[in-house]
């Protein structure tokens, strides 16, 4: 699932940091095969979402397009709740940060929609401080479960994480392909 | 044999504590030790489970390692990541606390080679209980100075039975880590409490008064053509004594002195002309301004580098206490001049472990060289000229703690627009990581200066312990709940926003909340100004009351606000409080809505405040970088036992409501905090005036920063119709019928006790 950091010694006992980091995705195919093999994915929005705006878009639009391709449900943290029902979208659950991962990694949860506690939890918004150790949190306790970020920028302590993406148009191209691929998925 | 040599411990704490001295019976756990109070710890565990976000993949403490601990490995020792968090989060907690106490110990000896051991423990007629932790924790009533030494020796015992279950081969457990930590932090709170107690009997600083004068805050406070000495850390034991020769010599009003951090806040205390710079983010930004002539460093939250950082911009250092020395000579046996000579010919740096001389060489150094020092910021053009060098690499951006575009900033500057760059001052922590990456060597602090405000803004000096006579008056409302909650707003200034400080003051004393604050919290709200040109000291006034804004004092001061929160139990419920620790946690976990705050706390004593925040029953909120201290305690409110022994008729009731909902929690922006805060205040002992009350704040905050609607959870809180508030009546009634909402019995005395194995019985909660 999860690839070894790139370069480990031989003796662990030399190791840099944990063994285990992130795999990169960035073509928008492997992303959604990985969305689609999930049962019950959550996407969870963070409020930076809600202030980011790339191309002519708030961030938070793309989420919400993914969300309705992909079929999947919402958490939205902070202030995002507010910013989806402007777009006329009820998140399906509202949880602080920190309250979502600790509902996450209990394993008999039964999450957002009473189905059961997700396969596939797929992240954008959120602080990378905070987010950070949030998947640090879900890497160490919630080994029932995989995750996905689609921030701009690198996070070693998801399973997948896009790259460290420096130009916005390549970022927007991603989660347009990702969009775009859902779609197809769904018809 | 066993109860023989447990007798024979008592006998020994009796002693120490004068149990004879009949001022209230000695309770349940006089000096507890490590697993005395295990059990309640352990109860509130059960609640309120620690998270852990662990910030290091590894463990690399002892030869068996480095360990890589993810994917369920465990050490070579045995030990899991969870209890490895534990044990990280309790080290964090004793480094915390032996600051503090450490701290207290060095400050308590100075007063008593001063003064003498029998020097009385003074706070003013207002305050008859002058030690609510001491008395709670050790069972003991301190009258003198030479009293606190029993304190002071009592933490160092537990502290070095703690510090021992940190070694390889130790605790296994992560709840026993925790309790271990909670213990820690209770230490913590009555090794601030001696320090205060010390200070304000030994420096006579102002108690029982809630009016406390003024002070110039900000770092244009300093009038620029005197010399100036700056004082860094949290110690006043060399700066006192700064503000006493000056006094002496005749030199008071023709040098100026004040600080950054703790130090700034204590010495402003002995003295009205002292100035606070500003909070320790703004640290390594006044150093390198080079405005200070002398720079005297104490202890604690000093940059490490304080030494090469004064070198460079010309400023003169001493370094004045123990426990920071920087590898400099000590000059404490040598003459005075010579000093001087030294220090302003060959630019040398001294440490003088002697308050008395290091105030005299620091006041003659800064006469002798003041006259050379540049005296102004830089310009505007001279800024716009070293921000041209800017590349835009965005190397700066990747190592700032805060995650800001600083690159962007610097290039506009270059353009001759500051905004950018004002805004990021106005946010930045004062770490110098950016400067240090930058490959250009762009001098992004001193383009900084332009940015920052030349504001003058003002603080009310801090105030000490609350009175006796507050606590009668606040008592009532505060438990039924008609006073909607304490807001204590706490720590270092590792804020998302500095700006969001003075915000939540505002907000929550125009709800007529008693908002509270210490250290560099209390700095920062200071630094904002209505459209009258009032600061929140000038606009509110400095009583513990609804409505009104209160300064406690430095960080050691914070003891003052838990202590207030004891002192609720005691003296308005009347419940002895002497070796009584559950009792008095219980009720303030049960009874008094207090909340604390930490929005930007970075440092290992910050931890251990709120360690024993938590303890005693107080939910803390910290802000975003909190993330990164491991550990969160978290209910899940629909999930957890929210079960209350109604102690008036000894039933075990089912409450179904999470009140406090957690004890410690991130909130991510500052909107999210507004609402946490009503929240956190709501206890299952409110009447249904003072639930009302509550819950008409929580509503009207959910509206006004989340963007409308009812909290989601809002259900759990209404107990009966009468509980909710009038203005939302319809609203919500409409949400709580369309959710088959049932009504349920308010708790009549709701406690912990009888919940848990525990020698203290239910009786002991009623009065
Ligand atoms: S203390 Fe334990 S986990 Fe840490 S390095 Fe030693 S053996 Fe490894
Ligand atoms: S000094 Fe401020 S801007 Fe620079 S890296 Fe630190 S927090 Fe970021
Ligand atoms: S590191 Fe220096 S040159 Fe690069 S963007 Fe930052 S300030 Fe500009």
């Amino acid at each position: 699932m999860s690839q070894l950091s790139p370069i480990i010694p031989y003796h662990r006992v030399n190791t840099l940091t944990g063994t285990r980091t992130a795999r990169t995705l960035e073509d928008p195919k492997d992303i959604v095969r990985q969305i689609k093999k999930a049962k019950r994915p959550l996407f969870v929005l963070g409020p930076i979402a809600t202030k980011v705006s790339l191309g002519d878009k708030l961030l938070i639009e793309y989420c919400i397009d993914i969300a309705k391709a992909g079929n999947i449900p919402i958490c939205a943290t902070a202030t995002t709740k507010a910013k989806l029902l402007e777009y006329g979208v009820k998140p399906d659950s509202v949880y602080d940060t920190v309250e979502i991962i600790n509902a996450l990694k209990d394993p008999e949860w039964k999450g957002v929609k009473g189905e059961g506690n997700h396969d596939l939890v797929i992240f954008l918004g959120i602080r990378s401080d905070l987010a950070n150790q949030g998947l640090s949190t879900l890497k160490h306790f919630a080994p029932h479960l995989s995750t996905l970020t689609l921030c701009k920028y690198y996070h070693p302590h998801a399973d997948y994480s896009l790259p460290n993406i420096f130009k916005d148009e390549k970022w927007k191209a991603i989660l347009d392909g990702v969009i775009e691929n859902l779609k197809s998925e769904q018809q | 044999m066993e109860l023989k040599e447990l007798s024979k411990r008592l006998e020994e704490v009796y002693r120490k504590i004068k149990a004879e001295l009949n001022w209230e019976p000695v309770g349940p756990t006089p000096m507890p030790e490590l697993s005395d109070l295990r059990n309640w710890d352990m109860r509130l565990l059960k609640t309120y489970k620690p998270f852990y976000a662990p910030f290091c993949d590894m463990c690399c403490i002892c030869t068996f390692g480095k360990c890589d601990l993810t994917e369920h490995r465990r050490g070579a020792c045995g030990i899991d990541i969870a209890t490895q968090q534990a044990r990280l989060v309790l080290l964090a907690c004793l480094i915390g606390c032996s600051c503090h106490t450490g701290h207290a110990a060095h400050i308590l000896d100075y007063l008593i080679e001063k003064y003498g051991p029998d020097k009385k423990i003074d706070l003013g007629e207002g305050v008859a209980v002058e030690a609510p932790h001491i008395r709670t924790v050790l069972g003991m009533k301190p009258e003198t100075l030479g009293d606190l030494k029993v304190a002071i020796e009592y933490i160092y015992k537990e502290l070095t039975h703690l510090l021992s279950s940190v070694h390889t081969g130790q605790e296994g457990s992560y709840l026993d880590y925790e309790s271990k930590a909670l213990h820690a932090g209770m230490l913590d709170h009555v090794g601030m409490e001696v320090a205060e107690l010390a200070q304000i009997s030994g420096f006579n600083y102002p108690t029982s008064v809630a009016e406390t004068p003024l002070v110039d805050l900000g770092w244009n406070a300093f009038d620029k053509t005197k010399p100036i000495i700056l004082f860094i850390g949290h110690n006043p034991a060399t700066s006192t004594a700064v503000v006493d020769y000056l006094r002496e010599s005749g030199l008071y009003d023709k040098v100026e002195f004040g600080g950054i951090c703790c130090t700034a806040l204590e010495t402003a205390r002995y003295s009205d002309r002292a100035k606070v710079v500003g909070p320790l983010s703004r640290q390594l930004f006044f150093v390198r301004s080079g405005i200070a002539d002398v720079i005297m460093t104490d202890e604690q939250c000093i940059r490490t580098d304080i030494t090469q950082e004064a070198a460079k911009v010309g400023s003169a250092l001493i370094a004045t206490l123990e426990k920071a020395m920087y590898g400099l000579e000590d000059a404490t046996n040598m003459d005075t001049d010579e000093i001087v000579r030294k220090m302003v010919d060959e630019k040398k740096q001294f440490v003088i472990l002697n308050p008395r001389k290091a105030a005299e060489v620091a006041v003659k150094v800064a006469m002798e060289i003041a006259p050379k020092r540049r005296k102004e910021w830089i310009t505007e053009e001279e800024a716009k000229e070293l921000a041209k060098k800017c590349s835009l690499c965005g190397l700066c951006e990747q190592v700032c703690p805060n995650l800001f575009n600083i690159g962007k900033g610097i290039s506009e500057v270059a353009k001759g627009n500051f905004d950018t760059i004002r805004d990021i001052f106005n946010l930045c922590i004062g770490c110098g990581k950016c400067e240090e990456e930058c490959p250009r060597n762009v001098p992004i602090f001193k383009i900084m200066q332009q940015a920052a405000s030349k504001e003058v803004w003002k603080i009310r000096a801090g105030r000490g312990p609350i009175m006796d006579t507050e606590i009668r008056n606040v008592g009532a409302p505060i438990t039924l709940g008609t006073i909607p909650g304490v807001i204590a707003l706490v720590g270092c200034s590792s804020y998302p926003d500095h700006r969001d400080l003075a915000e939540v003051v505002e907000e929550f004393a125009k709800r007529k909340y008693i908002v509270v604050l210490s250290g560099c919290a209390g700095m920062v709200a200071g630094m904002w100004k209505d459209a009258d040109g009032k600061t929140i000291y000038e606009k509110y006034p400095g009583n513990f009351d609804a409505g009104c804004v209160v300064n406690v004092g430095s960080c050691v001061a914070n003891s003052h606000i838990t202590g207030a929160a004891i002192k609720i139990a005691n003296i308005f419920a009347a419940l002895p409080l002497r070796a009584n620790y559950e009792v008095m946690a219980d009720y303030v976990l049960n009874r008094v809505g207090a909340v604390g705050v930490a929005w930007g706390p970075y440092s290992q004593k910050a931890a251990a405040i709120a360690t024993g925040c938590n303890r005693l029953g107080i939910p803390v909120v910290v802000g975003p970088i909190a993330s990164k201290y491991r550990r969160l305690y978290l209910s899940r409110k629909e999930e957890d036992d929210w079960r209350v022994m109604d102690a008036r008729k000894k039933q075990i009731v089912d409450t179904g409501e999470p009140s406090p909902e957690h004890l410690i929690y991130v909130c991510e922006t500052k909107e999210k905090l507004m609402v946490t805060l009503a929240k956190l205040c709501i206890r299952k002992n409110d009447t249904p005036q003072g639930r009302a009350i509550k819950l008409n704040h929580y509503i009207s905050l959910y509206k006004k920063y989340m963007g409308g609607g009812l909290p989601e959870d809002l259900h759990l809180y209404v107990r009966r119709d009468a509980d909710i508030p009038l203005v939302y009546k319809k609203e919500v009634k409409a949400y709580l019928d369309s959710i088959g909402w049932k009504p349920k019995e308010p708790v009549g005395l709701p406690t912990w006790i009888g919940t848990y194995p525990t020698k203290v019985p239910v009786d002991a909660v009623i009065r």
